[in-house]
């Protein structure tokens, strides 16, 4: 009896030696292994998540818009915010001089952030061409066409890294993890474009002229217009202390193609209205050729894809927004606005004056009609409302940054497309890649570096003639312009001695600063151009005696024309990567 | 004393074993209760009794014996047995833990005289009174090795837990809840620190801390961060009677006399002032009447930068303009903080005997708030029974708590700043209300894009946070054969959060233009079934125990959120989520995991002199990879009971040596717990995945950042998305435990029969195979982190304790008890890699070094004048009234490369006082803690040095550093910080070494002969005050010194309360 009294919790407890491996296989609930991304509609979600890859930031490492790249640190915009300190980062960007490999941003914050999240969209791709590769048309019949897309996604994004770090590890989707961590950023810099102007011919090559019912897709032209971006940049031969040395002609040449083939499609057109770019109802028009795709109540968990990246940059004191003020225009941009009597950019002398309320009125000096669409300005319709005209009260930092506020990236807070997110703000508008604007301002520098400034201007009247074509939707509320606006296309002879190469090529400066100023552009241009140095250091030279905190801010030509490689990213590859020069 | 001298040698004639035997009876009662007393031990050297439902006993003894009375929770009493004793009447006092007192250690219980591992005993007459949410939060400073650190919230965290470190942090987890010890109460082992924190003392029969390796290993995985053992109640130790305790108390709470002092609307103008014209010297530019706080702040001064005289400020009237908005002068702290009341009743009546038993308890604690509408409410619930069959061979039994809190808490700003923190740092001239009656608001110009933090409490007001929580076991147990127990046990620990965030449209700009309603709510049950069989066997002076058992833990885990936006009114009942008719979101996920284990343990003891205990476990866990699911626990330890050595008994004698016993430890444990951001990835970490990540990962998520893999490619802007998959993390099928192995050498003493007591440990302990995630180049993309066995650490420490009790002859009793711990930690190897995650640069590797050390520079005053800048080594942004930084490398540039250790934030040395007194009815105690050799930010040192546009500040910077007064230890004041002072110096990091009386406490137990004529066993009544005063370094400015490193956390208030204790 003892026996079994004994024997049977004995063997009750033995039993649980024994183990039981079935027992400890707990298998992830909500999760895939790779094997279950084999279907043709798993493998054409790789592909989705990659769009959404480039669409991913915000605010704190923007990889859609480029305010904080191309605009605050160039000669267009100030950092604005709540004094100097506030996203100091971007105040170090802004004056240079602060500028090391170790003071400005790490992780996901600022420049580092953009490189983390660059790859990681570029690792979406990759993720997406090795499915791709492995499926069959058959079961995939948009293969070739997502093939292409994912080739342009990662020709985007390496774009982006190039122009803000000059030096950077490429790879394809050949590489595994493993053999990524390997690869320095020591290619050479025709080298890396070549590979970036490789995607770009791929997807070409591979897509389709139209994406019906799918305008968020690349299509050829977005890859031909892409691919002419990439020359334009490769154009311009930079040495070791990125001083420009010369202009390649068959890069421009292939410029001009391309751009030519994309304008010849008939596809697309200028905007009848300005402003149409910057508006709701708008997305995916005729102007636009590529966008990153926003999306306002959708499920999604924050109630929309908003585009955050500018979402610092409403103001302040705006009872209607309440935060954040950054991104201001600088008064030597509003000064650039200003026109001469015959409606033309007063080239050499427009920052002689300064531009400000009491001369900005319709009485007051000429001036570009674009500027009603940049610059919020005291009094003028803010936003193409004219009941909420912009104040100077909304300015946070009157003092630092005061006198205007932005507005392109802006929308109105009673627009169906804005969201109150914190003390954020959030759009479902569109913001372009390429639009045909630029397409056709591409067109003309190549075609002005190639010696034939003569075809250059038609399509530089191109955009100032829209220009020219006030907008009704800047008036005042008594239907008067705020502004006193006179604008003009070139005419040789007739309002400007002659269109030789020299001036074509200022023009077509001029033309793309006021086409594209505020949106992310300018300080690509300059270090494009060769000419970041001298133009920016004149700038402060000037803006330091206007805004104090500008006292010292000095850039020096071999250095900042490019962000420095993130340090953490040297460490984590074990000090593969070289660090650019200067820093 | 005398009377020791005599028991003694009488003790250890009696061990001889002279004399006649005769039949000794007596009674037994409980001093507090004056009932009799079952189940205590009456022992003699031949014989063992215990005491029956009367409380009475009877024992075979001759004159000269030594009765030992001994029960658990009492002290015990000696008495010697002579021609004459009989019918012995007996009280026995609550006491300190003695060495007959039962220690439950893992899965068995055992005498503290057996113990040869670590293990505190705590002391719950300590706690018992302290006017806390948690029985934790009153262990702070008691316990050696037990570090705990909370702020002055109802939870000590805030909602959560406060940070408890048992024996320095293992891993590189961090001090967060990422590794909470293991908590094991009647047997069922959780992590979850509410499991413990919401425990009525009055039911809680004992604590015991298994600190070391040795002693915990029997918990193997989970036990690496120390285990905390609690046995509830169950009327078994009643001796049939009923009793009935009852507590009840009231408290006061005022964070006032902790309050930092700020500066006034017209003080912050003058700085302002101040550091614009110090700005001007520097840059040329800068006038103070066109800083970005020129809409608030205009000056009438002389315009003269070299000698600058201030006439006066000018507040602009209106704050932004509005005219509703005067500008103010707002103390926000008194704003913020209010004088709390917290109300506790415990009830709980057991019955029974130790065949039978019950206990019910129930609890209710309401705290109304220190800040502006929070609140913290608690019930709790507990019904405990067992009952023994067949003459006790079969025993049955359940231990069974509910329990539901209900919490609103402190919230952030709607930029994320908490709300304690803008107490101090909002604008003054910001008034709390508008003259509408709504709140102000910074809005508008000059202001910062912070919001008012009353306003943000009253929004949150309806955000409450519930927790519900049903946890115990059902247990068998069976003995089969003499001495042969086997018992099963299945326990069960469900929980049920459930969060609401309702954000509400407002009046003050920066708020929600639509307002919303997301309730979020987490499950979890754990379920563990527990095996054992233990044998004693007593063979002559041989004493063997031996544990064999198996436990296997089912764990599973899942949240449910849903939100719905525009609601038609914003009343707290109408916010349900049918009432709202906007967008509407869910969000869920599920995981779990599983572990199986198997242990055993053998303990030997002989002639009571050499104690010997070998125990192992073998875990395994679903989270490990496949090829290395297993980990497997081994210890030894041994003791060696000194004074029961022969020829140790006349030097005993001779130094009234009572106990001596040496221990010695050598163990290992491990940790399964590492977390992610994602619970679900880590539970899988030997797994890569794909999720299909639609929107965002969390509502909460600060970032309004779009991670996802939806996207718009039909550009129709709403709707439903197309989405895809993104890989999200990489396995890997190596992964193992984290493994720690620790030696404990340990030395418990007693002198003269226990009045004086103590113990000392010494602790050496090596973790490897540390669990980390470490960075990954970001070439390699998105869902690449992979979790690895990766680093080791070491840690070395001790802790002592001392205890003395005694009476004087006028009947006055006394007892002093002092205790401190010391660790200090460092990493033995990290992977080049992850060492940028850790302070230090290339000259300074981690290695060597705590994880909690801070890495700066080090300061050398104030430049006093230009020749004294251009005497120093260049330092970029260096001018007069600038701080001086050292140029630590000599290479005559102040750099990056010139920083250094600046000290660790967790302290070298923490300790704690209490003392007793009592004389007749009255009682007393104050028991006071502190910590020394801590370094940390100070952050009123920060406020009263530096300034900006954006805040408000400290006194400090009235006194700054200016050419007419270069003698301050204040920099000079700047808004643009040229000289980079925010960068991590010993200017701010300072010795944040404190002492603080934390309780004080009066009580008068009324006698007994009334207390029975009310139909009461006994009632005590008290007076106590919490958190009274504290002492510091000099150098260390917060007047809180446990609100260091940030005003976000609580002020830990000044508490009064009054409460009584009740039998019967």
């Amino acid at each position: 009896m003892n026996y079994f009294k004994i024997t049977i919790p004995v063997l009750l407890v033995a039993s649980g030696f024994l183990g039981c491996k079935k027992y400890l296989n707990e298998q992830p609930q909500g999760y895939l292994d790779a094997s279950g991304l084999t279907s043709a509609t798993n493998v054409d979600g790789l592909a989705t998540a990659a769009y959404a890859g480039i669409a991913n930031d915000w605010w704190d490492a923007p990889i859609t818009s480029n305010w904080e790249w191309g605009s605050v640190r160039s000669d267009d915009a100030y950092k604005g915010g709540g004094g100097l300190t506030d996203q100091g980062q971007l105040n170090v960007y802004e004056q240079f001089y602060l500028l090391n490999s170790s003071n400005s941003g790490s992780g996901d914050f600022g420049f580092p952030g953009v490189w983390i999240r660059a790859y990681a969209a570029i690792s979406r791709c990759n993720v997406a061409l090795r499915a791709l590769n492995n499926i069959s048309e058959t079961a995939l019949p948009t293969r070739s066409s997502r093939i292409g897309e994912m080739h342009f996604l990662r020709g985007h994004m390496f774009f982006l890294l190039k122009v803000l770090f000059n030096r950077i590890p490429w790879f394809d989707e050949t590489a595994t993890d493993d053999q990524i961590k390997l690869v320095p950023n020591t290619m050479s810099s025709d080298s890396l474009w070549m590979h970036i102007e490789q995607d770009f011919k791929t997807a070409r090559d591979l897509l389709p002229s139209t994406q019906p019912g799918e305008p968020g897709r690349a299509t050829r032209y977005a890859a031909e217009s892409y691919l002419a971006k990439a020359y334009l940049y490769h154009a311009y031969t930079q040495d070791a202390s990125y001083t420009v040395t010369g202009v390649n002609a068959a890069y421009l040449d292939s410029v001009v193609a391309l751009t030519t083939d994309v304008i010849g499609s008939g596809q697309y057109s200028l905007n009848t209205d300005f402003a149409y770019n910057f508006l709701d109802g708008h997305d995916n028009g005729p102007e636009s050729i590529f966008a990153i795709q926003y999306s306002i109540n959708d499920g999604t968990q924050i109630g929309g894809r908003l585009s955050m990246s500018t979402s610092l940059n409403y103001f302040a004191g705006a009872a209607q927004y309440g935060c954040c003020a950054f991104h201001i225009p600088s008064q030597n941009l509003v000064n650039a606005f200003g026109t001469d009597g015959n409606g033309l950019p007063r080239f050499t002398w427009f920052n002689n004056t300064t531009l400000n309320d009491d001369s900005l009125t319709a009485a007051g000096s000429n001036v570009d009609p674009r500027i009603d669409h940049t610059v919020g300005i005291a009094n003028h319709p803010f936003k193409y409302d004219a009941a909420l005209p912009y104040e100077h009260s909304w300015e946070r930092d009157n003092g630092d940054y005061g006198g205007f506020g932005t507005m392109k990236e802006l929308q109105l807070a009673t627009c169906p497309c804005f969201k109150k997110l914190g003390p954020f703000y959030g759009t479902s508008v569109n913001m372009d890649v390429l639009r045909y604007d630029d397409v056709l301002l591409m067109d003309a520098e190549a075609q002005i570096q190639l010696g034939n400034p003569s075809a250059a201007l038609p399509l530089i009247n191109q955009v100032r003639a829209r220009a020219a074509a006030v907008s009704p939707l800047v008036k005042n509320l008594d239907g008067t312009y705020p502004s006193n606006y006179k604008i003009d296309i070139y005419k040789p002879g007739v309002n400007i001695p002659a269109w030789d190469q020299a001036t074509a090529f200022t023009a077509l400066q001029w033309e793309r600063r006021m086409e594209f100023a505020m949106e992310g552009y300018r300080f690509f241009d300059l270090v494009r151009w060769g000419i970041a140095a001298p133009t920016l250091n004149a700038f402060f030279a000037v803006e330091k005696t206007r805004h104090g905190f500008l006292a010292n801010a000095q850039f020096t030509h071999g250095v900042h024309e490019y962000f420095p490689i993130p340090q953490e990213q040297i460490v984590f590859t074990n000090g593969l990567y070289q660090q650019n020069p200067g820093y | 004393m005398r009377k020791i001298q005599i028991v003694l040698p009488l003790l250890f004639l009696s061990l001889l074993g002279f004399g006649q035997q005769k039949l000794v009876t007596g009674k037994i009662l409980g001093k507090t209760s004056n009932e009799p007393l079952q189940g205590v031990t009456v022992e003699n050297k031949k014989k063992t009794v215990t005491t029956d439902a009367a409380g009475a006993f009877s024992i075979a003894a001759a004159p000269g014996d030594v009765l030992l009375i001994s029960f658990v929770g009492m002290n015990p009493q000696k008495i010697k047995v002579t021609g004459e004793t009989q019918n012995l009447v007996l009280v026995l006092e609550e006491g300190n833990s003695d060495l007959n007192t039962v220690v439950v250690t893992g899965y068995k219980s055992e005498k503290k005289a057996d113990l040869t591992g670590a293990v505190s005993v705590v002391n719950l007459a300590d706690i018992k009174n302290v006017p806390v949410a948690s029985p934790m939060l009153a262990l702070q400073g008691q316990v050696p090795g037990l570090y705990i650190s909370g702020d002055g919230s109802p939870t000590g965290a805030n909602g959560g837990a406060p940070t408890i470190i048992i024996r320095g942090v293992n891993n590189l987890n961090g001090t967060g809840n990422v590794n909470p010890p293991l908590y094991v109460i009647d047997g069922v082992p959780t992590n979850r620190y509410e499991d413990f924190a919401n425990l009525n003392t009055n039911a809680i029969a004992s604590i015991q801390v298994l600190k070391d390796a040795s002693a915990a290993s029997i918990y193997g995985s989970r036990a690496a961060s120390g285990v905390i053992i609690v046995t509830t109640k169950d009327g078994s130790s009643n001796g049939d009677k009923v009793k009935v305790q009852f507590s009840s108390s009231l408290t006061w709470q005022t964070e006032r006399p902790w309050q930092e002092p700020v500066l006034s609307s017209t003080q912050r103008g003058q700085a302002l002032w101040q550091a614009a014209v110090n700005d001007h010297n520097v840059d040329g530019v800068t006038d103070p009447n066109t800083i970005s706080t020129n809409q608030i702040y205009t000056y009438n001064w002389n315009n003269d930068y070299a000698n600058p005289s201030l006439t006066s400020v000018n507040i602009a009237p209106f704050v932004g303009g509005d005219k509703l908005e005067p500008a103010a002068n707002t103390n926000w702290q008194n704003a913020l903080y209010r004088t709390a009341m917290i109300t506790s009743n415990d009830i709980a009546i057991s019955a029974g005997n130790a065949d039978r038993g019950l206990l019910m308890d129930f609890g209710y604690y309401n705290n109304n708030g220190l800040m502006q509408f929070t609140n913290y409410q608690r019930y709790n619930a507990r019904i405990n029974t067992h009952a023994g069959f067949l003459n006790n061979k079969v025993k049955i039994g359940e231990n069974f708590q509910l329990s539901r809190t209900s919490q609103v808490n402190s919230t952030n700003d709607v930029g994320g700043d908490a709300v304690g923190d803008l107490a101090i740092t909002l604008a003054p001239t910001i008034p709390l209300y508008k003259t509408d009656g709504t709140y102000g608001g910074p809005v508008g110009a000059g202001y910062s894009d912070r919001n008012n933090p009353v306003d943000m409490q009253f929004l949150n007001r309806w955000n409450t946070t519930n927790l519900f929580l049903a946890t115990g076991n059902v247990f068998l147990e069976v003995q089969p054969i003499k001495n042969l127990v086997y018992r099963t046990s299945l326990g069960f620990d469900y929980s049920d959060g459930l969060g609401k965030l309702i954000h509400q449209t407002g009046e003050e700009g920066p708020v929600f233009s639509i307002n919303s309603l997301t309730l979020q709510e987490s499950k979890e049950f754990t379920f563990t079934w527990t095996n054992t069989l233990s044998y004693n066997l007593v063979l002559g002076k041989n004493r063997v125990n031996l544990l064999a058992g198996i436990e296997a833990v089912n764990d599973k885990y899942n949240t449910f959120g849903a939100s719905n936006t525009n609601f038609a009114v914003q009343d707290i009942n109408y916010f349900v989520l049918n009432a709202g008719s906007g967008t509407q979101t869910d969000n869920g996920y599920g995981t779990g995991y599983k572990l199986l284990s198997q242990f055993g343990k053998v303990f030997y003891s002989y002639a009571d002199k050499y104690l010997a205990s070998v125990t192992v476990r073998r875990d395994g866990s679903s989270r490990f990879g496949a090829n290395n699911p297993y980990g497997v626990f081994p210890a030894f330890t041994a003791g060696w009971r000194i004074n029961n050595e022969d020829f140790f008994q006349t030097i005993a004698a001779k130094a009234s040596i009572s106990d001596l016993k040496l221990r010695a430890g050598v163990g290992t444990v491990g940790n399964q717990t590492f977390q992610g951001s994602n619970i679900a990835l880590s539970n899988a970490a030997a797994l890569t995945l794909y999720a299909a990540n639609y929107g965002t990962s969390s509502p909460a998520d600060p970032e309004w950042l779009n991670t996802g893999t939806a996207y718009d490619l039909n550009g129709v802007n709403t709707g439903t998305l197309p989405s895809g998959f993104v890989q999200t993390q990489l396995g890997n099928p190596n992964l193992k435990w984290e493994q720690t192995t620790e030696t404990n050498i340990g030395l418990d003493f007693g002198f003269m029969n226990q009045s004086l007591t103590g113990s000392f440990d010494w602790f050496n302990r090596n973790t490897s195979n540390i669990l980390i995630q470490p960075p990954i180049p970001g070439a390699v993309g998105e869902g690449q982190l992979q979790w690895v066995n990766g680093a080791s650490k070491n840690t070395k420490g001790w802790e002592v304790i001392l205890g003395y009790h005694n009476k004087t002859s006028f009947g006055l009793g006394y007892s002093v008890t002092v205790n401190a711990d010391h660790w200090a930690d460092k990493i033995t190897a990290l992977p080049e890699d992850v060492r940028a995650a850790y302070p230090g640069d290339v000259n300074h590797s981690i290695i060597g070094h705590s994880q909690f050390a801070i890495f700066g520079y080090e300061t050398d005053g104030i430049f006093q004048s230009a020749s004294d800048v251009k005497g120093a080594p260049f330092q970029p942004g260096a001018s007069p009234g600038r701080i001086r930084y050292k140029d630590l490398d000599g290479n005559d540039t102040v750099n990056v490369l010139d920083q250094t250790w600046l000290g660790n934030t967790l302290p070298k040395v923490e300790y704690g006082i209490r003392i007793e007194l009592n004389y007749k009815n009255f009682d007393f105690a104050i028991f006071g803690s502190g910590v020394a050799g801590q370094t940390g930010y100070d952050p009123v040192k920060y406020l009263n040095s530096f300034i900006n546009t954006r805040n408000n500040f400290g006194p400090g910077v009235l006194s700054a550093w200016t050419p007419q007064n270069p003698h301050s230890s204040v920099p000079a004041l700047s808004i643009s910080d040229l000289n980079f002072e925010e960068r991590a110096s010993n200017y701010y990091y300072v010795n944040t070494s404190y002492f603080k009386i934390r309780d004080l406490s009066v009580g008068y137990n009324l006698p007994l002969s009334i207390a029975r004529y009310m139909k009461m066993q006994g009632l005590r009544l008290y007076v106590s005050g919490q958190n009274l005063v504290a002492f510091k370094h000099k150098a260390f400015l917060s007047k809180d010194p446990e609100r260091a490193n940030s005003f976000a956390l609580w002020p830990k208030p000044t508490s009064y309360t009054v409460g009584l204790n009740a039998s019967f």
